[in-house]
């Protein structure tokens, strides 16, 4: 018995190892684009011949996949270069792309989150696409040229992403919590922050089990709280000499207001450690009664939620100057490799996915705004549906979009310092104005550098439709 | 106390230990399997945690297989996972009978490096390695997991081998040698089949470490067609939301291999063993 | 074969000295051909200025790098969680896995299928089992506060991630659990091969279970409960995928430890010049437990090593 089963492993060993072998001669024939540096770029013609691009998409999902698979076909049968579809789990997209990078082996075309810009663009592994671009800006929606574009070229100083598709913030709201209370909420009027934090503390009520606000406690935390601080500051987060604009009373007291929330029990006390999963999960699930976030987790709502349960609310404006201060932003823009062969080719590929016919079919797949002036004719979402209020806000002429935390590379404060500041004042082991303090400290301690750096770089503004 | 209640007591106390280790382990296993089988609302309804689903849904386990190709990832894990558990066996065997059996110069030396290699950070290994497999074109192969399975898992194997060369006496391999077999014929015809429960016991070792990879297979493979089942379960992940009952049910069908494995060596794993010793 | 003449030039004492190195040989060259590299690699890049985005500009910049992580201002919350977390998770781990050996190694019904199911947690990845725990904990939806709260052990619901102290203790739990069965196998392992004379030997003498347990069992298994708890402390110093799923550290850093700050720092700053500090910190600590902890157990009289 025990020699069977002996040599059956023996069997497994060898049939294993065949096959491994198999699948190594397989597939690395195919994946061989980005590693034969050199040759590719000489020997594969502009048009057609055995050309194939690699493409990798960072946030597969199976609509995303099969979208990506027909276009793909599509683009074959009219250029004859073949893409590749890769793909890598969004939780460990930005790892892997480090990795690629750092091993000058990216794709030729990847989706990228402008997160990691500031890390890409300084390291080389994304290329300036403004030549590609040319004089065909007039074909993009003002808000893609107005805002995405230029605040790349502010940031970048060149403009490195194509947009998939756009999304703006809004805040989900329980429709039906409003009419048990009786508060009636219009979305097509603009209201306070103060108004948003009445809200919160309305639908609070813990014996219920029910929570004002799913607050973003841990990685991100600061995003939409500095986005509440900028609408004291005109939107920016450095004044034109480069000195930060967050260390004064009047935001120190919007600091407190914000973190009041939790502070206040407008949220969980759990809240100080959650992330967007736990804040969508708890919106959906029926523990707290609004979510700031963007007009792409209406997708998920939709799914898990009645209609009659929620709504959406614009963005609150300024006490300050009555602006609504919102980001837009692409969520898995396109860009090229700065290791890739065929930079013409890539950028065939990318103005084939954004070609206002198939733009228009990925915006309806995934829930996003077209950036093709031509697409954002045509009328997809209608005016009352979820989609409603946020192209409402794109539209409004007081929306202004905030600057970033600076031009400089601000992931790794982004990733610890920034919600750990605002955690130790939660949990009572600082001031809220050490706290403040600590990160502006931060902030413009990078600034400094960088303006050492870059004499000559633009400091960021605000930045409106128009 | 007599015998008889002195027994009974004992038992009671078995019984006690055994529930409890029960309970630990079943729980959570209860938890995922039953959220597995629920809809998504039911899942996130915070109001009503509910410990048996209300409505009963296979929704979960269809959609592993009509969305995220879940046949695919599980045929790349066993083709991985197998061909590495295999080869790590056969070379600790060669690795930990040299260890277990000689003394000579630089074993301490050897002993020290196979520890040293548990203790480098995986990113710090993972990385240098992607370069060197980028240049071997081995990136998107099962060969690069392979490589990599293979040699993290070597060192606690060999190690381990050894431990269960060491209990075999050696008298059985020098009556053995008396009877004119070669020190090779000897470990395969004579002591392997003695210490067969150690094997099982180190290919399962082996089997469950490159399973559950998942750094490594995220890094080293590109194409969906690749992925392993950790892959395709962190891709149901979301930016926004985290598919619970997809993730439940994923997690519950990766359990299967190995648990139905477990019911078929776990006898060899603790009782062969204790054959092999004594009758030598 | 054609090697057969100058084969038996050596004599036949070089050949059986040269025997044990045709066993090793094989293991020892994959592992130096696969761990010598990066092992080389991360030591010289923690001496310099070694930045992903900037590999056009790598130089050597002595100890800048030990020099920013000594002084990092969470470098000693980060040590005493590492500490913790590994001390009472592989305490733990080896108690109740030495206990489950102990119930297992006797005969009972169902045992076998008792067995695969105690010994189930192993086979769980990391990364499920951390989403499972990050979910059961959840202080609102979570079902560990709905148990409580039905069993009228609390009145509200705990905050076990957003509490300082509480959060680490969850990662800690998770990965007790995984180990448990890891140490039982082995352990149990072990005890099967303790020959029956001497108990038998020792019932004559008219000995307690405990002090049989003690003066019998107990040596009999020392070198397997030594290397266990070796490598597992190893592996659990080093590991850092339940922290990043379970609290991502958080909050404030109350629940991170030593490799997964320097896994997030890695990825979210580039310095690899400061992780491969941090990763020659964590090999110099566990080298130093190794031969501390060898040392104290006396691990080279019971086996040779």
């Amino acid at each position: 018995m025990k020699r069977k089963v002996l040599s059956l492993l023996l069997v497994a060993a060898m049939t294993a190892t065949m096959l491994t072998g198999c699948g190594g001669k397989d597939s690395a024939s195919d994946s061989g684009s980005a590693g034969d540096s050199g040759n590719a770029g000489t020997e594969a013609p502009a048009e057609g011949g055995d050309l194939t691009l690699t493409f990798l998409d960072v946030a597969p999902s199976d609509t995303r996949t099969t979208y990506y698979e027909s276009m793909f076909q599509k683009f074959y049968e009219e250029t004859g270069i073949q893409v590749e579809y890769q793909s890598v789990p969004w939780d460990d997209a930005a790892d892997k792309l480090t990795v690629l990078g750092a091993a000058n082996n990216l794709p030729d075309v990847m989706t990228t989150w402008n997160g990691w810009l500031g890390q890409f663009t300084q390291s080389g592994w994304v290329i300036p696409l403004d030549d590609y671009i040319g004089d065909t800006t007039s074909d993009y929606t003002d808000a893609v040229v107005n805002i995405l574009f230029k605040s790349e070229q502010t940031r970048y100083g060149h403009i490195y992403t194509i947009p998939d598709g756009l999304m703006v913030k809004g805040i989900y709201v329980r429709k039906d919590w409003c009419e048990e209370a009786g508060i009636k909420l219009d979305p097509t009027k603009p209201w306070t922050y103060d108004d948003y934090f009445e809200l919160i503390e309305k639908l609070t009520d813990p014996e219920k089990g029910r929570y004002g606000a799913s607050y973003r406690g841990a990685r991100g935390a600061l995003d939409p709280l500095w986005v509440y601080l900028q609408g004291y500051t005109g939107g920016a987060t450095f004044n034109q000499e480069g000195q930060i604009l967050m260390n004064n009373e009047e935001c120190l007291e919007a600091f407190v207001k914000w973190t009041d929330i939790y502070k206040n029990g407008g949220a969980p006390q759990d809240a100080i450690n959650w992330g967007f999963t736990e804040m969508v999960d708890n919106f959906a699930g029926g523990l707290t009664g609004t979510l700031i976030n963007d007009s792409e987790v209406a997708a998920t709502l939709i799914n898990s939620m009645e209609d009659s349960q929620w709504m959406v609310m614009p963005m609150p404006t300024s006490e300050k100057d009555g602006i609504i201060y919102n980001t837009i932003n692409a969520p898995y823009a396109y860009s090229i490799s700065g290791n890739s062969q065929n930079p013409d080719a890539s950028w065939k590929l990318i103005e084939f996915l954004t070609s206002a016919e198939n733009q228009a079919e990925y915006c309806q797949l995934t829930g996003e705004i077209p950036i093709k002036n031509e697409a954002s004719g045509l009328d997809y979402y209608g005016e009352d549906g979820y989609y409603g209020v946020f192209l409402q806000q794109m539209n409004d002429p007081t929306l202004a979009v905030p600057t970033s935390f600076g031009t400089f590379d601000f992931t790794d404060l982004h990733q610890g310092l920034f919600h750990e500041e605002i955690q130790s004042y939660l949990l009572g082991d600082e001031s809220a104005a050490d706290a403040l303090g600590n990160i502006c400290t931060a902030l413009q301690e990078r600034m400094d550098e960088y303006m050492a750096e870059n004499p000559d770089a633009g400091i960021e503004t605000a930045l409106t439709m128009n | 106390m007599n015998r008889k209640t002195k027994r009974r007591v004992t038992g009671v106390i078995r019984f006690i230990v055994l529930a409890f280790y029960f309970l630990l382990v079943v729980l959570p296993i209860y938890w995922m399997i039953v959220t597995s089988f629920k809809t998504n609302a039911e899942i996130i309804n915070a109001q009503l945690i509910t410990y048996w689903p209300h409505t009963f849904t296979l929704d979960n386990y269809k959609g592993l297989f009509s969305t995220i190709h879940y046949g695919t990832y599980l045929k790349n894990s066993l083709i991985v996972t197998l061909s590495t558990s295999v080869v790590v066996t056969i070379l600790s065997i060669y690795g930990g009978y040299g260890l277990a059996r000689f003394s000579f110069k630089g074993k301490g030396a050897a002993m020290v490096f196979f520890l040293i290699t548990q203790m480098i950070p995986s990113i710090l290994v993972i990385i240098p390695l992607y370069v060197v497999f980028a240049k071997m074109k081995l990136i998107d192969t099962y060969a690069s997991l392979f490589i990599f399975y293979t040699v993290t898992n070597l060192p606690f194997c060999a190690i381990t081998m050894r431990s269960f060369f060491e209990r075999i006496p050696y008298a059985l391999e020098e009556a053995a040698a008396i009877d004119g077999c070669s020190r090779a014929q000897t470990l395969w015809k004579v002591v392997l089949p003695v210490m067969f429960s150690g094997i099982v016991a180190v290919f399962v070792f082996a089997f469950i470490g490159a399973w559950n990879e998942l750094i490594a297979g995220t890094i080293f493979l590109n194409s969906q067609k690749m992925w392993t089942i950790p892959i395709g379960l962190k891709s149901l992940v979301g930016k926004y939301n985290v598919d619970w009952g997809s993730m439940m049910a994923g997690g519950c069908l990766a359990l299967l291999p190995t648990a139905i494995m477990f019911i078929f060596v776990q006898k060899y794993i603790v009782e062969g063993m204790t054959a092999g010793a004594v009758k030598g | 074969m054609s090697s057969k003449k100058s084969g038996s030039k050596l004599s036949l004492q070089t050949r059986r000295k040269l025997q044990p190195y045709f066993y090793i040989a094989p293991v020892m060259i994959l592992l130096l051909l696969m761990f010598g590299y990066p092992l080389i690699k991360s030591i010289i890049m923690s001496f310099q200025d070694y930045k992903l985005s900037r590999l056009d500009k790598v130089s050597w910049n002595n100890f800048k790098n030990y020099a920013a992580m000594f002084s990092d201002k969470n470098f000693g919350l980060l040590l005493k969680n590492s500490l913790l977390y590994v001390i009472s998770a592989v305490l733990a781990q080896f108690l109740l896995g030495l206990g489950l050996a102990l119930t297992l190694n006797g005969k009972f019904k169902g045992r076998g299928i008792y067995q695969s199911i105690v010994f189930l947690p192993w086979a769980f990845s990391a990364f499920v089992v951390g989403l499972l725990f990050r979910w059961s904990f959840n202080g609102e939806y979570g079902v560990v506060n709905d148990v409580l709260k039905k069993l009228g052990l609390i009145d509200t619901g705990i905050s076990w991630l957003g509490t300082p102290g509480l959060s680490l203790l969850v990662v800690i739990f998770a990965m007790i659990w995984i180990g448990i069965p890891f140490f039982g196998i082995n352990i149990l392992a072990a005890l099967q091969s303790v020959p029956s004379d001497i108990y038998e030997a020792a019932d004559m003498d008219g000995c307690g279970t405990i002090r049989k347990f003690f003066t019998l069992t107990l040596p009999y298994i020392k070198p397997t409960i030594i290397m266990t708890i070796l490598l597992r402390t190893i592996w659990i110093f080093n590991s850092f995928d339940l922290v990043v799923i379970i609290t991502e550290g958080g909050p404030a850093n109350y629940s991170q430890t030593l490799p997964s700050y320097m896994y997030t720092q890695a990825f979210a700053s580039y310095d690899f010049g400061l992780a491969g500090a941090f990763g020659v910190l964590l090999m110099v600590i566990l080298t130093l437990y190794a031969l501390i902890f060898l040392r104290i157990t006396k691990y080279d009289k019971a086996g040779d090593f």
